[in-house]
């Protein structure tokens, strides 16, 4: 075993030497350049978001007869759809499921939505990427922000859906741009992430399909974390984020009750970790999205 | 006017592409790659290397150069939008780069809507492109199409409000690739006479073409680029005829060297790949 030999730097000129603050030193981090050069981006360009978002809302149901009504269709069907697959298929005796089912299926339409565009979002503007010089990061940001608007208008069909089941209806619904706030913080995190992977390989968006819908399942979507007592499949609920994003808009909406704070807490901090990290990661790759494309 | 004497000053620029990545990666491939550990070394190529010149505010340089030779690369360094792998690209003011004219379109949304999208990805503030849109929608002159979508505008049309937009932003150094020979006669006298006025309000203007007169008529000076290098840099009528004799040159060669009348593919890619 050899002792490992630290090498020893030249000797610079004094002026060079000067010592560094701790500020400083925290600020040449690579690291942390990039995160705050990316949430800089963000936080600067809202006008392009406000455009970028406004573009995606208008192409999505473009030359469609019925047009923008599809946001409030759209979720009723799946809605139905998955209310009569628990209630006839699999006979399970829910009191109101409709309102149990799409308390939890919008918010998740949201986020398969928002990481499914974000993914694509900058692979899908090579064109744009070789004539202007622009942060590619507003991109998935700007799809994120549209599914959310389309989660918005879904919102109107919630209200709808109070007028049969009344009963579960509570000041705790309040609570509701909470737990969505939560659920943006996280979807944006995933989805610049996904959208930098995506330009380097485009199997990363295949891929994507199915892991969004097996991670449906394993998140108590169509059924409550309490129909899986005693199944050691509950311990991957337990590390699932979306347990606790789900479990406490059923709370609010369904069951008259609070959120989880302490959980949706903690959830919101990984989410800024990981968002932290997806923002360095997408600053690494961006340089390259112009060579790829 | 901007303090630096040049509005472009580019010093020993290279671009490299690493071939391993342009080509639609797969993660099969990649893991492949992984497993086998074949360590694909030496698989870049330098699309520009060595490249250094400057541009005067006023003056108007035209690159000319056969396909391949690095032309676009170079526009896209000049742009931003390529950062240097070696050397240093610093430009003074602000910069227009609509290469492609109108490839940027969002096609769902109406011109003047994209107007404001372009707007946006450029940087420039909403109440700027306000004040602008007028004179863009006069100049590209599309009429009551300004309010349809693009998808339904002819490819003249889209390029003529590209134009317009690249244009009317008032950029210090605009760069443009072939894109002069578009739209019809009339508006093709129009966008040559704009590109003359900005040349006399002393902006730094980067024309990419095969069109040799184009160079002669609006470039004050020329650059030959073969390979990714600059190989000539001159009037434009010297680099004219210097890249004429060359391509005749070429041509002689080529056909020396195949006596045979099978004519031969031109032996690029090989050349092109740096060891």
């Amino acid at each position: 075993m050899t002792t490992p030999v630290r090498a020893v730097p030249k000797p610079r000129p004094a002026a060079a030497q000067r010592p560094l603050g701790f500020r400083e030193l925290f600020r040449r981090l690579e690291f942390v350049r990039l995160v705050t050069r990316g949430s800089v981006d963000l936080r600067t360009r809202g006008r392009l978001l406000q455009h970028l978002v406004g573009t995606d809302l208008k192409r999505t149901h473009a030359d469609t007869v019925v047009g923008q009504l599809w946001w409030l269709i759209d979720p009723f069907f799946s809605m139905a759809i998955y209310s009569i697959l628990v209630t006839v298929v699999f006979a399970k005796s829910l009191v109101d499921a409709p309102l149990f089912l799409f308390a939890a299926i919008l918010p998740w339409q949201w986020f398969q939505t928002a990481l499914q565009d974000a993914t694509t979002s900058v692979t899908g503007r090579g064109n744009l990427i070789r004539q202007i010089q622009f942060p590619k990061i507003i991109l998935p940001a700007a799809s994120t922000v549209a599914a959310t608007m389309t989660f918005g208008f879904g919102l109107i069909s919630l209200a709808v859906l109070y007028i049969p089941y009344p009963s579960h209806l509570s000041p705790w619904l309040l609570m509701l741009p909470v737990v969505g706030a939560v659920q943006f913080v996280f979807t944006l995190a995933l989805g610049i992430l996904f959208s930098a992977l995506n330009t380097f390989y485009r199997d990363v968006q295949n891929l994507l399909r199915h892991a969004v819908r097996i991670w449906f399942y394993m998140s108590p979507a169509i059924y409550a974390v309490s129909d899986l007592k005693g199944s050691p499949f509950r311990f991957v609920l337990a590390l699932n984020p979306f347990t606790y994003i789900l479990t406490s808009y059923r709370s609010i909406a369904y069951y008259n009750s609070p959120p989880d704070f302490v959980a949706l807490a903690i959830v919101l901090g990984i989410s800024f970790i990981l968002l932290a990290l997806s923002i360095w990661v997408f600053k690494r790759l961006e340089t390259s999205f112009a060579k790829i494309l | 006017m901007p303090a630096s004497p040049y509005a472009v000053d580019v010093q020993d620029l290279g671009i490299r592409y690493n071939l391993n990545l342009t080509r639609r990666t797969t993660l099969k491939g990649s893991l492949a790659e992984w497993v086998g550990r074949k360590q694909q070394v030496g698989r870049h190529f330098w699309a520009l290397r060595h490249v250094t010149f400057q541009i005067r505010h006023g003056e108007a340089l035209g690159i000319l150069g056969s396909n391949g030779a690095g032309k676009s690369t170079l526009l896209l360094a000049l742009a931003g939008i390529l950062a240097p792998d070696e050397g240093t690209v610093s430009l003074s003011g602000r910069v227009s780069s609509l290469l492609t004219l109108g490839a940027g379109f969002e096609m769902e949304i109406s011109g003047r809507e994209n107007i404001f999208l372009i707007g946006g990805f450029m940087g420039i503030r909403h109440r700027v492109m306000q004040s602008l849109t007028p004179s863009i929608i006069e100049f590209a002159d599309i009429g009551a199409f300004i309010d349809a979508p693009v998808r339904t505008y002819s490819s003249g049309m889209r390029a003529r409000l590209g134009f317009a937009i690249a244009t009317a932003i008032a950029p210090d150094i605009l760069l443009l690739d072939e894109v002069l020979g578009t739209g019809d006669e009339e508006f093709r006298g129009r966008s040559r006479q704009r590109i003359r006025d900005m040349v006399t309000h002393a902006k730094a203007i980067v024309l990419v073409t095969h069109d040799l007169t184009t160079v002669t008529e609006f470039c004050s000076r020329a650059l030959l680029m073969e390979f990714g290098q600059v190989i000539y840099e001159g009037t434009p009528t010297d680099t004219v005829d210097f890249y004429r004799d060359r391509v005749a040159e070429r041509k002689r060669m080529l056909a020396e060297s195949a006596p045979v009348s099978v004519p031969r593919p031109p032996p690029v890619v090989l050349d092109r790949l740096a060891p």
